[in-house]
């Protein structure tokens, strides 16, 4: 869910931006760390950010403003962890806006923040919770990949609704109206994501045990 | 296959102009858009930068309204789902709530024509470029460049899967589709992977260092377009401060 150029007043998009600043640069270093390592990974990473950006080219709209598609960010975090996904997503989301017009560039620091900070975190916490608990990695990657998609989908009903607080309401109400127009697209597409996952998981690493399926799609990155 | 705004960027009239300038006049007019009350900035900033596109950087108009439909379609929808309200029982309209849509509507419309603006003359790779020289790191740089190669790529590759798909069915219903669509991803997955792998073959034995060096053709600075750009901009904020 991306919100569109000129939506947000310029507070707030500057508000955002520094929200999300410390957390690119923290990729930023994590990036540099593995490519001193390991200069090869590099190609994993842009082969990633790329097919992140095919993945939202493929499908896009759907109803109620922002778009929908599969965002692959709930996969992304499990494999390259959340970290590094800032600063893929900050690229993807760069692209997307200049190739697609889709999205932003002042609304990017927004966009970043929901799409690509809190939904990787959220997947990354509920893999490694699984990861502990001993859930199957079908049922973990599903959790991680639909409930990342809605923690995507709630911080952008948050960040409109505090754009546009309701006239009689306020904040809240408006934050459950937002919440409540894109829950009708956004919470199939969170159950079509987290399927989606799984079949695309299991078809890349289905011959190999479940322990080991991350670190082969991770290739050098990890 | 090929995206069309980047298709257009790279054959436009302006492609040779120094990013710059025209990140002067896009970027300017975008941040004015967000920063002043919509009205009456937002119409002048929709006339200027649509009349700057279409006139002096000459992008056929059937081009421009293409690239600015699927934005400008999100943007109506989002605008109706804000009329109305919804209350405990029932949906309303709300009267007082349409100031502040149309004024919404009207600077997300001037965002998107400034977007356009800079996307449709300016190709990724100078915009990278430029990001590089204002202080994005040396290996993000490098890692968007390569992407963006691998964009192409990929699209081309996703584009035949899709198609032989479909062509076998497997666009019949929802659960083939869902089925499809992950089949396609899970291929395209390694595929890209090794794509990348290869490449990063063929430059090692190159012996490249991480940095790709490619000469640009662009053309000086040029003062005078420099002074009508700003004054434009200044013309517009003065309009926008005054008459809000």
């Amino acid at each position: 869910m991306h919100i569109m150029e000129g939506y947000l007043p310029a507070k707030h998009c500057l508000a955002w931006y520094s929200v999300s600043a410390p957390f690119f640069a923290g990729g930023v270093w994590r990036i540099r760390k593995i490519l001193a390592e390991r200069p090869q990974a590099r190609m994993n990473l842009a082969a990633a950010g790329a097919f992140a950006f095919v993945l939202s080219a493929l499908k896009m709209p759907s109803v109620t403003g922002s778009c929908s598609h599969p965002t692959g960010t709930g996969f992304g975090a499990v494999v390259f962890g959340p970290a590094v996904m800032a600063v893929l997503g900050a690229m993807v989301l760069l692209f997307q806006a200049l190739l697609l017009a889709h999205g932003g560039l002042t609304t990017l620091g927004a966009n970043l923040f929901s799409m690509a900070i809190v939904g990787p975190w959220v997947s990354y916490g509920l893999w490694k919770l699984g990861q502990r608990l001993g859930w199957s990695v079908a049922v973990s990657m599903f959790l991680a990949a639909a409930l990342g998609d809605l923690a995507t989908y709630i911080t952008t009903s948050i960040q409109l609704a505090l754009a546009y607080p309701d006239p009689v309401g306020g904040f809240t109400t408006a934050a459950i109206k937002f919440g409540g127009i894109f829950a009708l697209t956004q919470v199939p597409l969170a159950i079509a994501e987290g399927m989606l996952t799984v079949v695309v998981m299991d078809a890349l690493a289905g011959k190999v045990a479940d322990i080991r399926k991350v670190s082969i799609l991770a290739g050098e990155t990890r | 296959m090929t995206l069309s705004i980047d298709q257009y960027a790279h054959l436009s009239r302006w492609r040779e102009r120094p990013v710059l300038e025209k990140a002067l006049l896009a970027i300017g007019m975008l941040l004015l858009a967000i920063s002043l009350p919509p009205w009456p900035t937002a119409p002048c900033i929709i006339a200027s930068v649509l009349g700057v596109t279409l006139l002096g950087a000459r992008v056929p108009l059937r081009l421009w309204l293409r690239c600015a439909l699927i934005p400008a379609g999100f943007l109506l929808t989002a605008g109706l789902t804000m009329l109305f309200d919804v209350g405990r029982h029932d949906l309303s309209f709300s009267a007082a709530g349409l100031p502040v849509v149309c004024g919404l509507l009207l600077r997300s419309f001037a965002g998107i024509c400034c977007l356009l603006l800079l996307a449709l003359t300016t190709p990724v790779t100078d915009i990278l470029a430029s990001l590089r020289k204002i202080g994005l790191p040396r290996e993000i740089a490098e890692i968007s460049l390569i992407m963006y190669r691998l964009v192409f790529l990929l699209l081309d590759t996703a584009s035949a899967m899709h198609t032989a798909q479909a062509a076998r069915l497997g666009q019949r219903n929802r659960k083939q589709q869902l089925r499809s669509l992950g089949l396609l991803l899970a291929n395209l997955f390694p595929r890209a992977m090794d794509r990348a792998g290869r490449m990063e073959n063929g430059l090692a034995a190159r012996g490249w260092n991480g940095e790709f060096k490619v000469l640009r053709r662009t053309r000086p600075l040029s003062l005078a377009r420099l002074t009508w750009t700003s004054l434009l901009l200044g013309s517009v904020l003065l309009m926008g401060s005054l008459f809000s």
